[in-house]
């Protein structure tokens, strides 16, 4: 369900843009977009992808970091394929940006798109959240390798998480029993229709464990909480109402997971465009206003330029498909 | 008296002007969202994250839970207008509220789901203000096991919503069931019916069914047989007025849908058109003419409305006590939560208790403007059915096409639609009722998705439903109501002859 007045909105920009931008982009040195740049959410309206796209939108215009309109775009659809499918075919256009997080490496791996990372031309990673490890307040497990060594001697407990096999949270906790020496094909993984999901039925006892977004948990944790975390997948402890939670290294897991999230651009978009966005996403990251929305969504800044972004991209490729490749789900 | 004071603490939030403002606004403008089929709330609350960010909290969620529940109050209006529901929630509304519309009733239609949506709307609010914390224990006690045992009692009702050939309802519940499992699985990863089409990955949108089923399929059935469009003139809008009989003879229906539909609501993951076709279906069982129902019977319009709007507010419980969204639309309200700075979870009612009291009253006054806003609109909007038949028609077709192509931006969707519209022509050429499809659509995934991860966490064990309490009832309870009525028939058969004797 896409943001119908959105949508018209940036149609209506459009025009008054172009005549806008004749008279100063044609003199400048440095490329600066010449019309409202199209800002899309290859899911639907209040994922993760919306979220970012919206909050980057909201803070660009009112810091006035930009001379045009970021017009925040949902295109939903085969977990983010119907998206890029659309984009690539705008080679080239300098105009068309959207989000993105590991489902850009993990659903081509899986098959389910025609395109992948390589087609798209990266412009920034901005941030990043981990994943985390949550157990009901009552249960026995205190710490990761209790958790662990059960799953060691009975692969068959459950453990939940917010999407399907082969995505996110399953490849999280599979990296992580990969780590402890348990066949990661063995973690008995229940897929929920998302983190919500898995935490209710954590919470009604009908699972062990559930794996999902840091963020996402931090809400139901602290004083009176029916859950509790036993390792978040950062390499420092994070901040705030999740600084008590011990890291996996702590715990003497050699595993790290990025839930990371950056801005990928059409095929081919000219450097000079790719400059300029790099520059305003780096001075946004600067702003209050992105600091304020970046603590209440529990986000963490890990801004990467166009080529740190690029080369992260084909590390994370080599990484997920080993894990796709234990799991038995690599189907490219 | 706790609660009172709390909801007089919640009142004197609700009542400052600028929220009454926001009540008002956010309930009018949820009622024309819900008009117009397609654009739903979730879309509307998405768009309206930035305009709430910077309001206090309590203001937010007062407005964007009005959009809310306005939505749903709304779309029941072109369900029995047009035949094409307005919001998910309203499908079942047009069962039995377009032959109304089609016998000239449709003033009485309308009439009637605003005082169920009101009354529905109510009650469920009154629920939520008395034992919400406690009901948070209710949302997380049901597990796959549960959901699953749950659907199945859904999909008996299959057996009361096909008319005259049962077996023609279970083969349109088939269709339906093979429908929801388009797209990729869940469970597996793998594609299913997606014929290698990317659009097709993420399965087909419950909307684009229902308004090809129900919409289009009448819009191309009146083609079919209307002629010029020289039918008899109708008195289109009939009284607005219940009689004291029918008054009586909804009251049951409506009290025991709210009470129905707020416990779906409840349960994440169910939700308001669940909520509205168990109630539908429930009606029809207990009616003593329960074989009138799908021709125009004001009971049918009565139960799936009081039960859509009371699920609306129940799914309140779980995002407000436990953090946890129960659907699209409250994962939004969630997000928009956070971005305000307000963690809903166990803790919310004592660190923020003005919100949640705060909106909690605010839904008492939102559904009196609701009721007091939609009565007096009911003439002019009933007035559509005043337009000649080729104007008409053109608009159902309009509507629904602007309205799935809202949804997203797809070419696709809209030969969807087509293909649909033509199904539910064949559909009742033949004879094929759509409500068992539309009604197994809903829970064909919910069940099969609830079922293998059953398994998947039992190891296999079948037990696992049976061992269960909540489970094991609601299987009994699904047997009898399949059982019971063939009892009933032999008991008839034998007092029968008796009689003639």
């Amino acid at each position: 369900m896409t943001s119908l007045t959105l949508k018209r909105l940036s149609l209506f920009a459009l025009p008054l843009a172009a005549v806008a931008g004749l008279n100063s982009a044609a003199q400048a040195q440095e490329w600066t977009p010449s019309s409202s740049i199209e800002f899309v959410a290859p899911a639907n309206p209040g994922g993760g992808w919306d979220t970012l796209v919206r909050t980057m939108s909201r803070v660009i215009q009112q810091e006035g970091l930009a001379d045009e309109s970021f017009a925040a775009i949902n295109v939903p659809g085969g977990g983010g394929a119907v998206a890029w499918a659309q984009v690539a075919r705008d080679e080239g256009n300098p105009h068309k940006l959207f989000a993105t997080s590991p489902p850009m490496i993990l659903v081509p791996l899986a098959g389910a798109s025609r395109y992948d990372h390589t087609d798209f031309t990266p412009v920034a990673r901005i941030n990043t959240d981990y994943s985390i490890i949550l157990v009901a307040a009552d249960s026995d497990y205190q710490d990761l390798d209790d958790l662990l060594t059960a799953l060691k001697e009975d692969p068959s407990l459950s453990v939940g998480g917010g999407s399907a096999p082969g995505s996110m949270d399953h490849i999280a906790i599979a990296g992580l029993a990969s780590a402890a020496g348990i066949e990661a094909s063995a973690v008995n993984y229940i897929p929920f229709s998302g983190g919500g999901d898995a935490m209710t039925n954590l919470m009604g006892g009908h699972i062990e464990a559930v794996v999902g977004g840091a963020g996402e948990a931090v809400g139901q944790l602290g004083e009176g909480s029916q859950l509790r975390a036993l390792g978040v997948s950062s390499e420092e402890r994070l901040g705030g109402g999740l600084s008590e939670v011990p890291t996996y290294q702590e715990q003497g897991f050699d595993y790290t997971f990025d839930i990371w999230r950056g801005v990928m651009g059409a095929p081919n978009m000219p450097e000079e465009a790719v400059a300029y966005y790099e520059d305003l996403f780096a001075e946004m990251l600067e702003t209050d206003a992105w600091r304020e929305a970046s603590d209440q969504l529990g986000w963490i800044d890990a801004y990467q330029n166009s080529e740190e972004f690029g080369a992260f991209l084909d590390q994370q490729q080599d990484q997920f498909s080993d894990v796709l490749n234990e799991l038995g789900l690599l189907r490219q | 008296m706790d609660a009172f004071n709390n909801l007089m603490y919640g009142f004197g939030i609700a009542l400052e002007p600028i929220n009454i403002a926001y009540v008002f606004g956010g309930v009018f403008a949820g009622t024309i969202i819900g008009m117009l089929p397609g654009l739903g709330p979730i879309s509307a609350l998405a768009l309206m994250i930035p305009i709430t960010f910077a309001m206090e909290p309590s203001s937010g969620l007062i407005l964007m839970a009005g959009v809310y529940y306005g939505a749903i109050f709304g779309g029941s209006t072109s369900s029995i207008l047009l035949n094409a529901p307005g919001v998910a929630g309203t499908v079942a509304t047009s069962f039995d509220g377009y032959p109304m519309a089609k016998k000239g009733l449709a003033g009485k239609a309308l009439a009637i789901a605003a005082y169920s949506s009101f009354v529905g709307g109510t009650v469920s609010v009154i629920f939520l203000m008395l034992i919400a914390p406690l009901l948070s224990k209710v949302a997380v006690s049901f597990g796959p096991s549960e959901y699953f045992a749950l659907m199945v009692l859904g999909l008996t009702a299959v057996v009361s919503l096909s008319d005259k050939s049962l077996v023609k309802g279970l083969i349109a519940a088939v269709v339906g069931v093979i429908i929801s499992i388009v797209g990729i699985d869940m469970q597996t990863g793998t594609e299913r019916f997606t014929f290698d089409s990317v659009q097709l990955l993420d399965g087909i949108d419950f909307l684009v069914v229902a308004l090809g089923i129900f919409a289009l399929a009448e819009v191309f059935y009146m083609l079919l047989r209307g002629g010029g469009g020289k039918e008899a003139p109708r008195n289109a809008i009939g009284s607005l007025k219940l009689t004291r009989s029918e008054v009586k003879e909804i009251a049951g229906p409506v009290g025991r849908s709210s009470v129905l539909g707020f416990f779906t609501g409840v349960l994440p993951g169910a939700g308001a058109t669940i909520g509205s076709f168990l109630g539908y279906s429930m009606e029809k069982r207990i009616a003593k003419d329960g074989d009138t129902f799908g021709q125009g019977n004001i009971k049918g319009v009565a139960a799936p409305e009081a039960a859509n709007n009371a699920a609306c507010t129940g799914s309140f419980v779980p995002l407000l006590t436990l953090g946890v969204p129960g659907s699209g639309t409250t994962a939004v309200l969630l997000g928009a939560l956070l971005v305000m700075g307000v963690n809903p979870g166990p803790m919310m009612l004592e660190q923020r208790p003005d919100v949640f009291w705060g909106v909690v009253a605010s839904m008492y006054i939102g559904n009196i403007f609701l009721l007091v806003l939609n009565l007096p609109l009911i003439p002019l909007i009933a007035k559509i059915l005043d337009l000649p038949r080729p104007l008409l028609l053109s608009l159902i077709l309009i509507f629904c096409m602007i309205g799935v192509y809202g949804m997203s931006f797809s070419i696709f969707d809209l030969l969807l639609l087509l293909g649909f519209g033509l199904v539910g022509l064949g559909m009742r050429l033949f004879g094929f009722p759509a409500a068992p499809l539309i009604l197994a659509l809903i829970l064909g995934n919910i069940m099969e998705e609830s079922l293998r991860r059953a398994l998947q966490i039992s190891g296999g064990d079948w037990m696992t439903f049976i061992d269960k309490p909540i489970s094991l009832g609601l299987l009994v309870i699904a047997l009898l109501s399949l059982t019971l009525p063939l009892f009933k028939k032999r008991l008839k058969k034998k007092v029968a002859p008796d009689v003639a004797n």
